[in-house]
């Protein structure tokens, strides 16, 4: 395997082979920033892999007051699921559990029309909720753009929910692994790389604080598993696992994974943070996880995603 | 905008002169010659347009493009815009009855007051009124099952009786005081009062999301409505960010985060639409 330099540390001239996703953004707003933390943490929970989870989703950012339909503090999160489809059922599910739920919330749609590739009516099953005291709410028919939402009653008072909710084409996979000397700096340096993921608007991390320490790799040897841990990068059994990829040195390995509404913000967001990543002392070695480019739709080049920066 | 001025030659005519040829729609394409022989109707005769008004400026190949501007009072001239769908109205001055009748698009702006049946049955586009409104603003035509269905009213001043009587979609705004009978057999759309509501308001209300919202006083309700809660629902920060950003009525926003009384009815008709009353204090 060739390999690059960034900052000194070895990038190896490899693909993260990614899969094409639908992801929905919903905006969560509510009475303050706790709240709207709240609801969107609860209904992103149990949501890192589609391996054995409904969806993956994550917290995409915050967000202030001026930018939410409804002036108070809100929440971005985004659900990436398989197929427009699959899409459908997490979403009303976790909204109507985690969200609803939720005191003071409210949901907006966060992908607006024109760049969604579909409208999911999430609202518009989740009215049901009321009971036939659900109240349709119509906003700028014929001089706005044309919203509905509705108003469904809850014993705190009123919950409000845009009836559709915007989902397009995404990219799901996007990773890199990163190799270092240690435990410690090699978690320094995923933070850091998560800290500058998070700064690319409609990029999300779904793993636990954005990193997955155990990889994945297809199959096992057990026949009711159909996906284990990425034996050949545990530095655990560097020496007795037949095909160890983990190199001298290296004592800790963690993996980066990212799922964006689009391949370009994915590529921005794997490059943002490589250099975040490569800045740790005690970083030996980046790389990414594929499958010999057969599963996955697209192959995300770390030397393309890096530009003109590789030393 | 490619704008033609209107410029009146008369005024205070005692029998009205009919004009939905003052329109975008209508004006769109023509020359200024063409525009001057537009028929209007006197009572019972076909007139020109030229007869009435001084045409000038510049004719637009597309609706969407034709500014028209009335200069002065028009209050004795009817149909104004009436189903106008694109293309943009101003009167300067007063303007008179069924001003933006079953118009569906474009906007009409009237810096006076207006007489009864403005918007009315309106599915489209956003008339503003700086002064008062007549009667039957946004109102359904006797015999009609279904008044405005889409689009905006905003009234600056005060509105006549009956407003918004059998509306079905849309939204209109009061500035000052609403007469009685406002929203009158509403079946959904939406009426702001900022003003002082007047008696039997949105008698025979049905649902259907029928709405009003009465951020001053309110004379007396019907018996019909019925009381269920205070509260302070987030529905309304969107219709209030709605009023100040996009119609411009900055002092919407000092109702945000306000506790509403909220009320359902007309259950004399088993109505489950709503009026919401700010709580004062």
């Amino acid at each position: 395997m060739e390999m690059m330099r960034v900052n000194g540390v070895e990038v190896e001239d490899t693909f993260a082979e990614a899969f094409r996703m639908w992801g929905c953004r919903v905006i969560i707003t509510a009475k303050n920033q706790k709240w709207a933390d709240t609801a969107a943490m609860e209904m992103t929970g149990f949501a890192t892999s589609v391996i054995m989870c409904d969806c993956e989703a994550g917290i995409e950012r915050r967000l202030s007051e001026d930018e939410t339909p409804d002036g108070r503090p809100g929440t971005a999160v985004i659900v990436f699921a398989h197929s427009k489809k699959t899409l459908i059922e997490p979403l009303v599910r976790r909204i109507g559990q985690c969200v609803l739920t939720c005191p003071t919330t409210a949901v907006y749609n966060g992908i607006p029309e024109e760049e969604a590739d579909a409208m999911l009516d999430i609202g518009k099953r989740l009215r049901f909720f009321g009971d036939g005291y659900q109240v349709k709410m119509r906003l700028g028919d014929g001089w706005l753009r044309r919203r509905r939402f509705w108003r469904i009653p809850v014993m705190e008072g009123e919950f409000l929910i845009e009836e559709i909710l915007g989902a397009k084409k995404g990219v799901g996979g996007g990773n890199f692994i990163i190799m270092g000397v240690d435990e410690d700096s090699t978690l320094e340096a995923a933070e850091r790389a998560v800290e500058a993921i998070h700064r690319v608007p409609g990029v999300i991390t779904p793993f636990p604080g954005g990193l997955c320490r155990s990889g994945s790799k297809v199959g096992s040897r057990y026949p009711f598993l159909r996906a284990s841990t990425n034996t050949p990068f545990c530095p655990a059994i560097k020496h007795t696992y037949p095909e160890s990829q983990v190199p001298e040195g290296v004592n800790s390995i963690i993996e980066v994974v990212l799922n964006g509404l689009d391949e370009a913000s994915v590529r921005r967001a794997m490059a943002e943070g490589i250099r975040a990543a490569v800045e740790v002392e005690g970083v030996k070695r980046i790389t990414a996880v594929n499958f010999g480019g057969k599963l996955g739709k697209y192959q995300i080049y770390l030397r393309d995603c890096l530009g003109g920066e590789v030393s | 905008m490619m704008e033609l001025r209107l410029k009146p030659k008369v005024s205070g005519l005692s029998i009205p002169l009919e004009a939905e040829v003052i329109s975008p729609d209508v004006i769109a394409g023509k020359t200024l010659r063409e525009v001057e022989e537009l028929r209007v109707y006197h009572g019972n005769r076909a007139e020109r347009l030229g007869e009435y008004f001084e045409v000038e400026g510049e004719v637009a190949a597309e609706p969407g493009e034709q500014l028209i501007v009335v200069e002065g009072d028009v209050s004795w001239v009817k149909y104004i815009g009436a189903g106008m769908t694109a293309g943009k109205v101003v009167v300067k001055g007063d303007a008179g009855m069924h001003l933006g009748s079953k118009m569906s698009g474009g906007e009409i702006i009237v810096e006076g007051s207006v007489g009864d049946w403005a918007g009315a049955e309106m599915t489209g586009g956003l008339i503003r009124i700086g002064g008062d409104a007549g009667d039957l603003l946004g109102a359904a035509y006797r015999g009609s099952p279904e008044g405005m269905r889409g689009g905006c009213i905003f009234v600056e001043g005060s509105a006549g009786y009956e407003t918004g009587t059998g509306m079905r979609r849309g939204l209109i705004v009061i500035g000052g005081d609403a007469a009685p009978f406002t929203g009158a057999h509403m079946n959904g759309g939406v009426i702001f009062i900022l003003g002082r509501a007047a008696k039997r308001l949105g008698a025979q209300m049905k649902g259907n999301g029928s709405l009003i919202i009465c951020l001053g006083e309110v004379e007396e309700l019907l018996p019909t409505f019925v009381y269920d809660t205070t509260y302070t629902p987030t529905f309304m920060r969107i219709y209030l960010k709605t009023l100040s950003e996009k119609l411009g009525i900055k002092r919407a926003e000092e109702y945000i985060g306000r506790p509403f009384r909220r009320y359902r009815g007309d259950r004399a008709v088993g109505g489950d639409g709503e009026i919401l009353v700010v709580e004062r204090g």
